[in-house]
């Protein structure tokens, strides 16, 4: 039997930011293997490096020392606009701000990372009514972000991270900026999507996200404790 | 879904940012077609009125400077033997005398008087009430006249009307007295300025107001090149005939007038247009600039979903042609209002004729606006597009969560 091939793989990676009053180290050889079938969540006081591990694992910044290979390919090696590839067809962002576009509509903003991807305007309208059927927001596909509440908008945002189908879904403090109740709403979607075959990597102060995760690490001082 | 779509739903969902920036766009724009309209302006005008004329060559003496040149002495001699060349359609004498007439209150007004031996609509005169003078010399009339409108204005005058004109004699009092002369018609002068009063007349007539004297001089003969004679082959003609004389065709008046009057006229405009430019571009890029840092974290997370740096860029590109080309639009009624305005106050400046404009419409000023304006769309939108091309992202996501 073979082991199942990783999406996305951290190995041994440090990050060390240069400030002018000196250098602060912000991981320290972290390593850490996603898989398909994967719910990771992470948690930690702020400022311990769970964000930048994040940041690393979606190919938005890269490592200090050690290395990232996502499917099999070392992103360090990789140019921008490759990494830029990845993130548009094989990773999913949610973001603790959402992020909508204000001037799109809910139906607009699930599209645009469709369009970028090349997607014709009927499949990825069709898409975007599927995806907005999904996070429960059908009847609000034609509305501004400004006219969605704040759970509402997490919702498209997830939906707009889950346009093109990616591996991996990553979540940056998703119910950062929910009350209890709404965020109760976005965690049950997170355990639908994983269900429904994505992986997900959700850093999060929320303890009640976190024990929804199947695999959970504390950071702290830079360090990924199991 | 395109950049240009994008940039168009962003510009429509900031409308008072939008509105501003195309309002500000719209006025610096305007100016700026303005200047470009008085680059060649004055040029343009001054070379149709000389071709409205009738006449596309000027013969003068070539003693004298050129603002006061010495008569061309025996002229009816030297324009007979000009009108006898075969390159030569028609050619009109002109002979200019200062004089007075009666005004209204008892004060005399001060009027050039013009004899020609051609009738007024030969040279540009235009009846507009009465009847013209007769052409060439067939009158038996002592002294008709044509007077120019503002004086009909300033004195109530009407064609059958008497006028009684007394030449000056530079230097000492006239000891002439004042001819009577009967008005034709009145008429409006090609050259005539809004500020000064014109009679023409024939050059029986002026010989009458100088108190029967004649010494066949003419300040200028106008000469007709014949049909499909080029010009400049007439003028190579009269001055091998006359090499004594001066001979300029329109081309050449409107091309000496270009280097030397005209030329102040064209480098206020280059300096004012350039002034324009610069202002359109730090108001566009400051527009811009200050719209990119507040949706930094926006951009930021546009990158991290995998959207394209060349399409965030190309979306900033169309934000800025869209603020500038909504502006430059309104630019234009805008700058034509602003230009009609300024010509009509420009116009009062003497010796300036009323049928000469400063500002001139051409598609050239209109094709050099929509470059200029282009270009400095595309120069304003390169700082926001570096900036959105260099943008960390993740530092960038990090700034917008702790912030």
């Amino acid at each position: 039997m073979t082991a199942a091939r990783p999406i996305v793989e951290a190995r041994a990676v440090g990050r060390v930011f240069p400030m002018p009053a000196g250098p602060v180290t912000a991981l320290r050889d972290v390593s850490l293997r996603i898989d398909a079938a994967d719910y990771i969540a992470i948690t930690g006081p702020s400022g311990c490096g769970k964000s930048t591990l994040l940041h690393l694992v979606g190919c938005v910044d890269a490592p200090t020392s050690g290395s990232i290979v996502f499917e099999n390919r070392d992103v360090h090696s990789l140019t921008e606009a490759e990494r830029s590839r990845i993130r548009l067809t094989r990773l999913g962002f949610v973001f603790q701000r959402f992020f909508l576009l204000p001037m799109l509509t809910a139906r607009e903003n699930v599209e645009l990372p469709q369009a970028e991807a090349g997607v014709d305007a009927s499949t990825r309208r069709a898409r975007a009514a599927e995806l907005l059927e999904y996070v429960g927001l059908i009847d609000r596909a034609d509305h501004l972000p400004s006219q969605l509440s704040g759970g509402e908008m997490q919702r498209t945002a997830i939906a707009r991270a889950l346009a093109n189908r990616p591996a991996l879904l990553v979540a940056d403090e998703p119910t950062g900026e929910l009350d209890e109740d709404t965020g109760t709403h976005v965690a049950d979607l997170f355990d639908r999507v994983h269900a429904d075959g994505t992986a997900i990597l959700l850093v999060t102060h929320n303890a009640a996200l976190a024990a929804r995760a199947f695999r959970r690490y504390a950071m702290k001082n830079g360090r990924l404790i199991s | 879904m395109t950049s240009a779509w994008l940039a168009f739903r962003t510009v429509q969902r900031y409308r008072a940012r939008t509105a501003l920036a195309a309002i500000g766009v719209a006025i610096i724009g305007a100016l700026l077609f303005d200047m470009l309209l008085l680059s060649r302006g004055l040029v343009a005008s001054f070379a149709d009125l000389l071709d409205r004329s009738g006449y596309d060559i000027r013969v003068v003496n070539s003693e004298g400077v050129s603002v006061s040149r010495t008569p061309i002495p025996h002229a009816s001699t030297v324009s007979a033997a000009i009108e006898r060349l075969p390159e030569v359609a028609s050619v009109a004498r002109i002979r200019l005398e200062p004089a007075t007439v009666a005004g209204g209150d008892g004060s005399d007004l001060d009027v050039t008087v013009i004899g020609s031996t051609r009738a007024g609509g030969r040279i540009a005169w235009t009846v507009v009430e009465g009847s013209d003078l007769p052409d060439g010399s067939a009158s038996t009339e002592p002294c008709p006249v044509l007077v120019g409108r503002n004086l009909a204005n300033a004195l109530h005058l009407q064609p059958g009307a008497t006028l009684q004109l007394r030449a000056d004699v530079p230097g000492q009092q006239s000891a002439l007295p004042p001819i009577p002369c009967r008005i034709a018609g009145i008429a409006n002068s090609l050259f005539a300025s809004a500020n000064e009063f014109e009679v023409l007349t024939t050059m029986r007539g002026l010989r009458e107001v100088r108190g029967g004297t004649d010494n066949d001089d003419a300040d200028l003969v106008l000469v007709a090149s014949a049909a499909a004679i080029d010009p400049a082959v007439t003028v190579r003609a009269i001055a091998a005939l006359r090499p004594d004389l001066r001979v300029y065709s329109n081309d050449d008046v409107v091309d000496q007038f270009n280097r030397n009057g005209f030329a102040y006229f064209r480098q206020i405009s280059v300096v004012l247009s350039s002034i324009t430019v610069v202002f359109t571009f730090l108001l566009v890029a400051t527009i811009l600039t200050v719209s990119t840092n507040q949706r930094l974290g926006e951009i930021a997370a546009l990158r991290a979903l995998g959207i394209g740096r060349r399409r965030i860029a190309a979306m900033l590109l169309w934000e800025s042609v869209l603020i500038v080309g909504l502006g430059g639009l309104a630019a234009l009624p805008l700058g034509g209002l602003v230009a009609a305005g300024l010509d009509r106050i420009l116009k009062q400046m003497p010796g300036v004729p009323s049928a000469l404009h400063f500002f001139v419409f051409e598609p050239r000023a209109l094709g050099l606006h929509a470059l200029l304006l282009s270009a400095t769309a595309l120069v304003a939108a390169l700082y926001p597009m570096w900036l959105t091309a260099r943008l960390p992202i993740a530092s960038t996501l990090r700034r917008e969560v702790v912030g």
